[in-house]
Order: C-alpha cells, then structure tokens, then sequence
C-alpha cells in the first residue's frame, strides 16, 4: 500500500463537491475534481484515478449515466470502481417515469444515495478500492 | 403510404342493409367493412379495428346486445350504434344504457344514415382526443415532479453533505451546545427532504396503476420488510418491535411494495409517538376471509376530536401529536394504497396509553400454481 489512492469526482454541484471532498481529503485520498462530464472524461483518460465518483443528473439531463456508459466500453477504463452518488429516487423516476425503481439501470459497482453520511462514504470508498485491488492481483 | 380515412364496421343480417350503406359511405373518406352476423361481426372487428360500428340489433345467432356488449369488453373507446326496427325503440334506449352512443331506427334515409355517421366519427374523434390529452397531462405531472424534486432536493442536499461533514470535522472544537444546533439543522434538513419526497409522492404516482402488477402477495414477507426498515427508527428510541404472525397464514392479492410502504408509515409513526424503551407490536391473523395487520403502540394516542380524519389528506392533529411534525399526507397515502387493495384501514386509540392501527386485506382466492 502506502501510495495515497487518487479520486476523481465528477458532480456538477461544487457546494456537494466540496462537501464529500472535504470528507474523503480528511481520509488521507487525493481527490480531483471536474464539473462536468466533458471534462470529466478528459481527465479519465489523461489520468485515470484508483476510483471515480460520479454524479447522475448533470447538464441537460442525466449526463452521468452516458459517462458511466462510456467507461464500460473503454478497455482502458472498464476495470475502474466507479461510484454513483446520485439523489437516487427522483433521478430514476426522471429516466423512467411511470415504472418501478430499479437501481440496476447501469452497471456500475455501487450506488448511495445523497447526501451521504461521512463514515458510509469512506466505507463504500475503502470497500470498493479493496475489491479492485483484490482483482488486479488475481489477473496479474 | 399510411391511410388515415375512418374505419366503420356494419353488422347487419338483411344483405340490402349492408348493400346500401356501403353505397352510402362509398366516395367519402371512409373504409367501410361488413359482416352479416353478430359472430363474423366481432371475428372481423379484430382484424379490421374500425373506429365505428353499426350493429343490428335484432339478428339471429348473437343478439346485437351481446355484440355490443363484446365490443365495448375488447375496446371500451370503438364508438358503438344501433340499428332498430322502429318498434323496438325500448331495446334501442337498452342498448344506449349499456354504452351504444346512438341509435339509427329502421327504415332510414341516406341523409340521416350519413349524419349519425358524422356524428358518431365526431365522437370517436372526441374519445381519442380525450385520451391522447390524458396521457399527456399524466406525463407531464410525472416529469414535473421529477425536474421540481430535482431542483429542491438538489440544493438541500448539498447542504446537508456539508453539515454531515463540519459536524464530523468540528467534533471536539465546538461546544456540546454548538454540536446539538449542528445535529439539530442536520435533523431539520432531513425531515424537509423526506417531506419532499412525501409531496412527491401524492402527487405524481397515479395510486391505480399499481393494480396493474397485482400478484399474490406473503404477508409475513411484507411484514419483515417493513421490520426491516422501522428498526433502525426504534433502535434509537430503544423502542423494541415484537412481531407475532399466525401460521400458516393465507397470501393477499397486491403490490408487495406499497403495501410494505404502508406498513411501515404506520410502524414509523407507532415509533414516533411511542415513548423511549417502550414497545411497539405487530401482529397479523387470518379472520373470516381477511387477513387483519395491527400495529400497537403504548405511546401518546391520538385526541378523540383528531381520530376521525387521521386519514384525510394534509390533516394534521392540532393537538398532542403535532411535536413530531410531518407532512399529514402518510396515512393518506397509506389509506389510498390499503383501498387499492381493496382493504380496509382504521385507527383506535386512547391518548396517554397509546394507538392502534389495523389493516384488513382481503385473502388471495385464486390458484397459486399459476
């Protein structure tokens, strides 16, 4: 261990940015920040952190979920634990007006809800940074 | 290239019927398809989805009623009219009562056969207008509720991530004073978020629709589910939830999420006005066809004067119940979600030693196999 692990956030609220980057700066992470999914994936690609948190509804709409699209499909970036903070339950009503809440719209490795209690988010952090740790490890 | 003309369906035993409404309608921007019995009349209706239809009513083989009746089974919005002899009119006025739009009595003129056409395809123009326009005004509400909950609850919730986090991090350099006015914001924040998602609620989901997904439902499944998430609610207060079932008990037929979100509404509130370390029971048995959940606390109660609007939208008690706030629309929801189910819901209650609540669902009678 011992290298600090790098997070990007990707939210376009920078009073929720600060919020969650103060808590997870507090917990020893770099944290990067970009403000919208444009940029966002530029900094992917430029310099793909340990773990991305990414917001759902940015820009016209939910510009989250096509970001979190696209990084599935990215070889480079498909091993990457991506977690979503979203305000889930009206998000998921706006995608899918009219039917059942299903949290399982996008493959993505975890979902929490905003806003998020501290201890919980460096919980789903530490979690989700040990499982991709634990899977490099397998293949290499 | 598509064709837009009307479609009208004529079902007729007399062929010179047939025959000379065709001739009528024929140059008119019209499809006209016919059927000389009221079995061939509905087989062709299906293939042929007209927008009108005329039917006989006097016809051998099915009576015109039952093909009305049939009709209005498979489409209720196909606009329906009768052809009568004229000493029938009675079983015309029959007919109407039973959804036929109008009536055409027997002989007719040209003229009048194509004025109660006009007016017919008037009304089926009317039908699916209405339909089309509430469809979209349900859409709209649905959106609107999602881009306003956006937009309140975005903004709040960026405030509250910070209380989380300066509560965390002033830890130890506040005062105990300072730190119960942080818990306390934080505490005020979370209660206007889950009243927006209350509001929301009521407002943009058309109760109704859940009958759609109907399925047999297990009560003790609901049961836990709702323990599940009233716990960490009783937990704090070191409220303790006993739950008793009887076995075996017989399945409801519904939407085993709204009836969870029911019953925990209601063990939430039975927490809420109970009193700490106190004990807050469920308990669900089969009686005479219905299966009947009781949730019991030994908290405040609930005044005399209050009992009988508990369930009324926006109600909310003036007296004694008011300290723990809310929105005074969760036993409203939860009363429209039990009568989806076509249950029942009721309250007693006697203030100082406490309340209780009782849903009665009727039990699932159909085959379980399917």
């Amino acid at each position: 261990m011992g290298e600090r692990k790098r997070l990007l956030i990707i939210d376009d609220d920078p009073d929720f940015v600060e919020g969650i980057s103060s808590i997870l700066e507090g917990a020893d992470y770099a944290v990067d920040v970009e403000y919208n999914p444009d940029d966002g994936y530029k900094a992917l690609q430029t310099n793909p952190p340990d773990l991305l948190l990414l917001d759902i509804m940015m820009g016209r709409g939910a510009e989250g979920i096509m970001l979190a699209r696209k990084i599935r499909k990215d070889p480079e970036l498909r091993e990457m634990p991506v977690l979503i903070i979203t305000g889930i339950r009206e998000q998921i009503a706006f995608l899918f007006p009219g039917e059942p809440v299903h949290p399982r719209f996008v493959a993505v490795d975890e979902l929490v809800e905003k806003p998020v209690e501290p201890e919980f988010l460096l919980d789903r952090v530490s979690a989700l940074l040990e499982a991709a740790e634990a899977r490099k490890a397998e293949t290499s | 290239m598509m064709k837009n003309n009307y479609r009208i369906l004529i079902i007729d035993d007399e062929e010179i019927i047939l025959d000379s409404c065709t001739e009528i309608l024929a140059g008119g921007d019209y499809e006209v398809a016919t059927a000389t019995d009221g079995t061939r009349g509905l087989k062709r209706l299906k293939e042929f989805q007209p927008d009108l239809v005329f039917v006989d009513l006097k016809m051998p083989g099915l009576s015109g009623l039952e093909v009305l009746e049939e009709i209005h089974e498979l489409d209720p919005t196909i606009v329906t009219i009768v052809i009568t002899g004229y000493a029938t009119v009675s079983s015309a006025v029959e007919a109407m009562k039973q959804g036929a739009y109008d009536f055409l009595p027997k002989p007719f003129t040209p003229d009048q056969f194509r004025l109660i056409t006009h007016r017919g395809l008037e009304r089926r123009k009317l039908v699916l207008d209405t339909i089309a326009l509430r469809r979209e005004k349900e859409l709209l509400r649905e959106n609107f509720a999602a881009i306003v909950s956006h937009e309140l609850k975005s903004p709040l919730g960026a405030v509250q991530q910070n209380l989380f986090t300066l509560i965390d991090e002033l830890s130890g350099t506040v005062t105990e004073d300072q730190l119960r006015r942080l818990e306390r914001m934080k505490t005020r924040i979370g209660d206007l978020v889950e009243l927006i998602h209350t509001w929301l609620r009521a407002i943009s989901v058309d109760i109704e629709t859940i009958k759609d997904n109907f399925e047999p439902v297990s009560v003790p499944t609901v049961i836990s589910k709702a323990v599940e998430s009233i716990e960490p609610h009783a937990v704090r207060k070191a409220i303790e939830v006993v739950t008793s079932v009887e076995e075996p008990l017989s399945p409801v037929f519904g939407d085993e999420v709204t009836l969870t979100e029911a019953l925990v509404n209601i063990g939430n509130n039975a927490v809420k006005y109970s009193h700490m370390g106190s004990q807050v029971s469920i308990k669900a048995e089969e009686k005479d066809g219905h299966i009947v959940i009781s949730v019991s606390d030994t908290g405040v109660g609930i005044p005399k004067e209050d009992l009988p609007f508990i369930f009324d939208d926006f109600y909310r008690a003036e007296s004694g119940r008011t300290a723990a706030g809310g929105a005074g629309l969760g036993l409203a929801i939860c009363r429209r979600i039990v009568e989806t189910h076509d249950g029942l819901i009721s309250a007693e209650s006697e203030p100082g030693k406490g309340s209780t609540f009782v849903i009665e669902l009727p039990v699932y009678k159909g085959n379980l196999e399917d």
